[in-house]
């Protein structure tokens, strides 16, 4: 039997911590645009910490037993390549580039059909992994419309994944919930979305690092894959700060009882407490 | 905008879950903006759901059975049928474990677009159409979102985006059942279910107070519940005590726990990270207590008080505990 095909998809996202700290400092702006911000060259641009736990995911199948391949996949300029470097480093065997001159904000509905599309052309994938969602926008399209645009299952918020059985035709996957962890099955082909439950991933060894340097991504063009513009579903039209910041009323006291007095005063006086 | 304004609640609670109000809220709103009705479909759940959220504001209540525990296809299905049979463009999805894997599935299905994350749902300044402001970056910035595609818009709400509405018991709905084409087969299925939730919720408590690393040690979270219960409240946990088992999955308030938007929020020994404050930072009033005057929470909090938390939650018990004797 060939091995099972895995496919991890990959963003590069604006760091963000970074983001968070200058909002915290009262430093954050949107530039003239409206739809970045003016600090972006001073904030780094990191792999979406969710994605790489979703190569994590991959890798921990492997070590499971299953006799896989896995490419890591990215949707984005050229400077997104490198992150496929390091997923490559993580234990990755391959690695797409599809080159897509959009940029922040980018509709995840076009990334999902670019994803389809280029899953569809490596033929035979058993399982895609994604992250739960960016960790800048927080939307989570990109796996759910795949899932969609595929026509596979979807399981999402896995905090670990393995094989069931003996063939790999399933999964059994255990998932994040309000309520605790709850266990599920799915038939392959299927797209699974990754939580940060499933815990640290590993860090890849400088030897790994060399190495990867030497397994250049395959580079396909956008318009190629979409065979014309594609879709457009939503559209980031602003961002904006908002003000929520810098309102802290700070209790003062001498000593811890002074100060919870204090707190149980003003919490009363502004009903925030009853009686 | 004629056509109807439809809220979907996948597994509403019974009472509805404070998710649910918040959603009929943010659709009532809409809905009166552009004189059109609301329609409210109720997606698996408690039987009495429909009869509430008629209560609650909706015109017409559709009720799809789907059994305990729907999978996520029969949701899309359901939700999908709630869409056709309403006529509605803009759906609204209640927060919950489903919304954003419903949210994002059912705008695919039918060619529409969504987004996620939403607190606030507007009529768009030109045209005949909605458009969204989501919180993005973990809450540090707003993004406003249009659709510019034919099909249906689908929004997955988040905590605050409606006002819960009073309950009206002369107030009725019609209701009716959705016929909903089960899905073929069973793709997805369910191998161990999450512990039912039974007793009050978090989510629904109007007081929460919180603890996390800041408790020093794990015997520490005794002092969160003590006080929680003296204000006839619940206690929350941040994710990293609960990780330390001082506190149990079910108290974890954040991204991968419970979101919850009381009255009063107490975080005491808690940083205030984005992941923590996704679960928080739609309460009423929201105090701090803290060491490191520097900690993001009181970028959040309206009350602060830079002090050891496990010093000062002893004087708040003992001065909550003195003033309910004396009353």
């Amino acid at each position: 039997m060939p091995p099972m095909q895995i496919v991890v998809c990959l963003k590069q996202v604006l760091d963000p911590d970074g983001v968070n700290a200058y909002a915290l400092w009262g430093r954050l702006r949107v530039d003239e645009r409206g739809t970045g911000f003016v600090a972006d060259s001073a904030i780094p641009q990191i792999v979406n910490a969710y994605d790489e736990q979703a190569v994590e995911a991959a890798l921990r199948l492997r070590d499971a037993g299953v006799d896989c391949r896995i490419t890591a996949l990215t949707v984005g300029p050229d400077a997104a390549a490198a992150l496929l470097r390091r997923a490559i480093a993580m234990g990755a065997d391959a690695g797409i580039h599809v080159a897509d001159a959009a940029g922040p904000g980018t509709d995840g509905f076009r990334t999902a059909a670019l994803i389809a599309a280029a899953v569809r052309e490596i033929g035979d994938v058993g399982l895609v992994l994604c992250g739960r969602q960016g960790s800048d926008y927080d939307q989570g399209v990109v796996p759910a419309v795949l899932a969609e645009r595929l026509a596979w299952p979807f399981v999402s918020m896995a905090a670990g994944a393995q094989p069931e059985g003996g063939g790999a035709g399933a999964l059994r996957v255990v998932r994040a919930t309000p309520l605790g962890e709850e266990t599920v099955r799915v038939s392959l082909p299927a797209v699974v979305s990754v939580s940060n439950e499933i815990g640290t991933p590993r860090y890849p060894s400088s030897r790994r690092m060399m190495e990867a340097r030497r397994i250049p991504p395959v580079v396909r063009p956008a318009r190629e894959l979409l065979g014309g513009e594609g879709p457009r579903a939503v559209e980031l039209a602003q961002l904006f700060i908002p003000d929520v910041q810098g309102h802290c009323e700070v209790i003062q006291g001498e000593t811890p009882e002074e100060k919870a007095a204090a707190l149980l005063r003003r919490l009363r006086e502004t009903r925030a407490l009853g009686g | 905008m004629a056509e109807p304004v439809l809220v979907l609640l996948p597994e509403p609670g019974s009472p509805l879950a404070s998710g649910s109000l918040e959603a009929l809220g943010a659709g009532r709103a809409l809905a009166a903006a552009a004189g059109a009705p609301l329609v409210c479909a109720v997606l698996g759940g408690a039987a009495d759901a429909a009869a509430e959220a008629g209560e609650r504001g909706a015109d017409r209540v559709l009720v799809a059975r789907l059994g305990d525990r729907p999978s996520g296809d029969a949701l899309v299905a359901a939700g999908a049928a709630a869409l056709a049979a309403s006529g509605a463009r803009v759906a609204m999805v209640a927060r919950g474990a489903h919304v954003l894997e419903l949210t994002h599935r059912l705008a695919a299905r039918l060619d529409g677009g969504s987004v996620t994350g939403a607190v606030e749902v507007r009529a768009a300044a030109a045209g005949d159409d909605v458009e969204v402001v989501a919180s993005v970056f973990g809450g540090a910035a707003r993004a406003v979102y249009r659709f510019p595609a034919g099909g249906p818009r689908v929004i997955g709400l988040a905590p605050g985006a409606g006002e819960a509405p009073a309950r009206d018991a002369t107030r009725t709905a019609e209701v009716s059942q959705l016929a909903v084409e089960a899905p073929a087969d069973a793709r997805v299925t369910v191998v161990a279910p999450a512990a039912a939730a039974s007793g009050p919720r978090l989510e629904d408590a109007r007081v929460v107070v919180s603890g996390g690393r800041g408790l020093k040690e794990g015997a520490n979270y005794a002092l969160v519940r003590e006080l929680a219960e003296l204000l006839g409240g619940m206690a929350g946990a941040s994710r990293a005590i609960v990780d330390d088992k001082w506190a149990t999955p079910a108290e974890q308030v954040g991204l991968t726990g419970k979101i919850v938007s009381p009255d009063l929020y107490i975080a005491a020994g808690i940083s205030g990270a984005s992941q923590h404050m996704v679960g928080c930072s739609s309460a009423r009033t929201l105090v701090a207590i803290n060491t490191d005057a520097q900690a993001p929470i009181f970028q959040y909090a309206q009350f602060g008080i830079v002090d050891d938390c496990t010093a000062v939650l002893p004087e708040l018990i003992r001065l909550v505990r003195e003033g309910s004797s004396r009353s």
